[in-house]
């Protein structure tokens, strides 16, 4: 995507690592239906994807796939917000449309609530943010401080970052650390030295986005190894692979953090089989794409597997404020495999 | 709102959670307004899961204080929300308005339900006339629910139009429309007016109307109600039927009562009391 780190292209999408713009594509040399056969019957939790900015054909196809639950991180939208009603219109579809919508496809849809590093350094706005904050970190379905953390490693992102902090704290909820994409290792390190300077235990730490170098120390450490299978940037699924095969599926999970950047909405069950292939467990395939999550996220009490584990009903009839996720005359569901999209 | 109000539903509450969780309650009540209102949004992490059962006396005492109020079919959740909202300290209007409008712009449907139940109770009625018109355009079927049924705002606030539309949405999204607060006080020639033309289209589409609406149109007859009447005595549906009679019977329009009169056994039993619109109330 961005080839040169200039002006133009320092707004990176969720995980871009612009510097290795070359990469090769991570999962491109299997096909669909290749290794739909091998996950055939996983179920998949995600518990990091921003789905409000992807579309329908992706909860069918997540759905198809096995993806029975997901995440969704409050995060950077792609352009700074300029007011709090920006935020708050955010954040209540988080809660509310996003939800609504994906329930719409059999999949249950849980969030985290946060102040993005990006945005903490816009320091009027964000306090305004912390105002109103505390309204949706409790409501129903939200199962964590998140994504918090560092980004340009500020003194403004490390006040909201430690603010956020007590915050979790106070509400006994998770929290879900994004570690920055330039120096990382640095970044890391230090989120996660300022959460156990706050008293964290770290196992309510869910630490985002690691790599190769920085997963020893967060899992010595006692924190949750989350990894972002995203395609060019760092951690491909191939890579991910011998993760699993080095660390063992003990506290790591992996999750697409697909956004509106060029993501994979399927990183899961793509990477699924790809162990599979590569003769991971069945049980350690399950720790690191569905249990894990649920067991670190449920932390906050907010997590009900019942809810998702059996599938549920689906009547995309059904409306929300009015509004229906179909268009005029538009029926549920149609047909994927059809070549005839009527 | 009186003490007493506030009163009650705190013994209710109480019946209903354990010491622990009602000192959880209490003390957020006292809380500075931020900390209420984090409250407010956190009930259902801190009480639990279930649905109030108030005694009789309980909502004798709360209609009387606020004619129409009432708790029965609510959670544990809604109730407490609301109550907590009766604990901000309204003496100072601006600020009062500002926290309500902000659990308002950042609630999801729960705390809707709850914001909309707690309306009759709140400071300023007139400032969340906006907010309740609002909600009946919405077609969240729950906040819809807050606002239309077992609800004595719409009554004492609402303009002629807004009222009008509410009880049409309401047939429309085929509620029981008996439910709403004060249907007979504010019935009104334009409305029943309208109702008849609802019942047109619905009857060219080969569809019916719910028969308890027919109640508000008695006080109104005219000749062309008078035809709706005479379309619903014809009709298969015996419901339709006992409406027009009980209709015919309250109408002071002469000739409603010779049109009742045509069906003897109806008439019979409108005037013995057999027949009352309770019957049709389903
Ligand atoms: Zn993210």
């Amino acid at each position: 995507m961005c080839i040169n780190h200039n002006e133009t292209t320092t707004n990176p999408s969720h995980f871009e690592e612009s510097e290795q713009a070359a990469a090769p594509a991570t999962h491109q040399d299997i096909a669909w239906n290749d290794y739909r056969e091998l996950i055939k019957g996983m179920r998949f939790f995600d518990p990091h994807i921003h789905m409000v900015s992807r579309t329908t054909d992706d909860y069918q196809a997540m759905h198809q796939a096995g993806i029975v639950a997901l995440i969704e991180p409050a995060f950077w939208v792609g352009q700074p917000r300029t007011g709090l009603s920006s935020f708050k219109d955010y954040y209540s579809s988080l809660v509310g449309w996003e939800r609504f919508r994906s329930s719409q496809f059999g999949i249950k849809h849980y969030c985290t609530m946060g102040l993005n590093s990006r945005e903490a350094n816009n320091e009027q706005l964000a306090e305004q943010v912390m105002e109103i904050l505390p309204l949706y970190i409790y409501k129903e379905g939200v199962v964590g401080i998140g994504e918090i953390g560092f980004d340009d490693q500020t003194a403004a992102e490390e006040k909201y970052y430690r603010l956020q902090l007590e915050l979790a704290k106070e509400a006994r909820l998770p929290v879900q650390i994004h570690t920055p994409h330039r120096d990382k290792k640095k970044g890391t390190e230090r989120s996660m030295a300022i959460a156990i300077e706050h008293g964290i235990d770290p196992s309510w730490v869910i630490v985002d986005h690691n790599n190769e170098e920085t997963v020893k120390s967060v899992l010595d450490k006692g924190f949750w190894a989350a990894f972002t299978i995203y395609p060019f940037t760092k951690m491909g699924n191939e890579r991910m692979v011998k993760v699993v095969e080095q660390y063992g599926p003990e506290r790591i999970m992996i999750n697409s953090a697909a956004d509106w950047g060029i993501s994979d909405p399927l990183a899961i069950p793509k990477t699924a089989a790809l162990m599979k292939m590569r003769g991971i467990s069945d049980e350690a395939i399950k720790l690191v794409t569905y249990t894990n999550a649920i067991e670190a996220f449920g932390k906050s009490g907010q997590i009900d597997v019942a809810d998702f584990e059996s599938g549920f009903s689906i009547d995309q009839s059904e409306k929300f404020y009015g509004n229906s996720i179909l268009r005029g005359g538009q029926q549920p569901s149609p047909v994927k495999e059809s070549i005839l999209i009527r | 709102m009186s003490d007493l109000v506030k009163e009650k539903l705190r013994e209710i509450i109480t019946r209903h959670i354990s010491p622990s969780e009602e000192a959880w309650l209490l003390q957020k009540a006292v809380a500075p307004p931020l900390e209420l209102m984090t409250a407010f949004v956190s009930c259902p992490r801190f009480l639990p899961k279930r649905i109030v059962a108030p005694e009789e006396a309980d909502e004798w005492t709360l209609s009387t204080e606020v004619p129409g109020f009432s708790i029965t079919g609510w959670s544990l959740v809604r109730l407490a929300r609301v109550w907590l909202l009766t604990q901000l300290d309204p003496s100072d209007k601006e600020v009062y308005v500002h926290h309500i409008e902000t659990l308002f712009d950042t609630a999801e449907m729960n705390e809707l339900v709850a914001l909309y139940s707690a309306l009759p109770l709140l400071s300023y009625p007139e400032q969340w006339l906006f907010r309740a018109t609002d909600a009946v355009r919405s077609n969240m079927g729950f906040v819809f629910d807050a606002i239309a049924l077992h609800n004595p705002y719409p009554e004492k606030y609402f303009s002629e139009l807004a009222w009008n539309q509410l009880v049409l949405k309401t047939i429309f999204n085929d509620k029981p429309v008996y439910l709403i607060e004060g249907l007979e006080n504010r019935a009104n020639e334009k409305l029943a007016l309208t109702l008849s033309d609802f019942a047109h289209e619905r009857w060219a589409a080969g569809r019916s109307v719910p028969p308890g609406v027919w109640k508000l149109t008695s006080k109104f007859m005219n000749t062309t109600l008078l035809g709706d009447m005479q379309y619903l005595f014809e009709s298969g549906r015996p419901e339709d039927r006992q409406a027009a009679a009980l209709v015919c019977h309250e109408a002071t329009f002469p000739s409603a009562n010779y049109l009742l009169a045509k069906y003897s056994d109806l008439e019979k039993s409108v005037k013995s009391g057999q027949l009352t619109w309770a019957d049709l109330e389903h």
